[in-house]
């Protein structure tokens, strides 16, 4: 590369010295490896996130939530049969679940669940808080999925609670 | 010592002679061989921006174990650091010490708290009170991480949330695996907290 940038020779009668410079690259490579040692040694690999949530009933200072919030309260009750979508404001929904999957455990139909949120949010774009009770028999993953439902739904104040 | 290159050194009364002197070093290779070594330093430099993009400042805050199988989530947030409470589908552990095993759970009365639970939490409230107690602006939040299998029902759960609260954490964090987020280029992400 160097080299395309070399003066043309044989007009002057002076030599010229020579344009290439010999950079010392050893610490450069140092730093690198010890850069790689580093990031290796401190990599997190998993990507954990969280989703945060309230208990109710425990003495917990409750979320500060103005009027608009206060005026729906939106509960989602999840056991062996479905869900089961309620608000203050009158409206009931009922969504079945899905069957068995090969396990045993209840399929829920979080597709379905997440429409509604998310129809329900459009109609009450103040809404913010929902309160999600779940039977004993409920697994934490799917306890999890229904949560991550509700945040991705834009109600991203959760409590939980049990029936 | 020096680092000399190898082979035959002349002694130095015959290095300056021009008879004795030539015969020695003819015909040699220069032993001396320049590596390229810009591949290797393209490679390291790789290496770093991929290694930088993986970093993570908090650190690694859980482990994973064989025994707990997180579920996905596709809104969570980055998880912050605060005692964790591992429930597996054998027992339940803060911070590496078992507190409870789950039969045992099932098993007893209907009490909804964990006691020895409650008292490690308790322990760790402690330590921290002490810590920060130089530091009157720090608040107490109340943040516990909860990282269960996903197949451990509510009721395990519930009981350990419970504890928890009863111990002043109110603040539970449910870990798991961030998933690929399917939020539209047009829509805004949700933004946790009211």
């Amino acid at each position: 590369m160097g080299g395309g940038a070399m003066p043309e020779q044989g007009g002057g009668k002076r030599k010229k010295k020579a344009l290439d410079a010999t950079i010392n690259v050893v610490p450069a490579i140092d730093l690198l490896a010890c850069c790689i040692t580093f990031l290796l040694y401190t990599a997190v690999w998993t990507q954990i996130s969280r989703l945060q949530v309230q208990q109710l009933g425990t003495g917990a200072p409750e979320i500060e939530q103005t009027d608009a919030q206060k005026q729906l309260i939106v509960t989602l009750a999840m056991g062996e049969r479905g869900f089961a979508l309620s608000t203050s404001a009158g409206l009931a929904i009922d969504i079945p679940n899905l069957g068995r999957g090969a396990d045993g455990l209840v399929r829920f139909d979080l597709k379905r669940l997440g429409e509604r949120l998310k129809a329900l949010k459009s109609s009450h774009p103040d809404a913010a808080a929902v309160t999600v009770s779940a039977e004993d028999t409920v697994p934490y993953g799917d306890l999890v999925q229904v949560i991550d439902t509700c945040v991705g739904a834009g109600l991203v104040s959760v409590a939980v609670t049990g029936v | 010592m020096p680092i000399v290159t190898p082979g035959k050194r002349p002694a130095p009364r015959f290095q300056k002679s021009k008879i004795l002197g030539g015969k020695m070093t003819r015909g040699h290779k220069s032993t001396n061989s320049e590596l390229n070594v810009v591949p290797m330093v393209d490679m390291f430099v790789m290496l770093v921006i991929f290694l930088l993009q993986q970093f993570s400042a908090t650190g690694e805050v859980l482990y994973m174990q064989k025994d707990i199988k997180l579920p996905d989530a596709q809104h969570g947030q980055m998880i912050e650091i605060a005692p964790v409470v591992a429930v597996s589908s054998d027992q339940v552990v803060v911070t590496g010490v078992k507190v409870a095993d789950i039969r045992e759970l099932d098993s007893d009365s209907g009490y909804l708290n964990i006691p020895a639970l409650e008292e490690r939490l308790r322990d760790e409230k402690k330590r921290w009170e002490f810590i920060h107690q130089q530091d009157p602006d720090k608040k107490w939040d109340g943040v516990v991480n909860i990282q269960a299998d996903k197949g451990v029902p509510f009721r395990i759960v519930k009981r350990v949330m419970y504890s928890c609260g009863v111990a002043g954490y109110f603040n539970v964090n449910f870990a798991a695996l961030e998933a690929a987020s399917t939020v539209a280029p047009g829509e805004p992400a949700p933004t946790p907290g009211i």
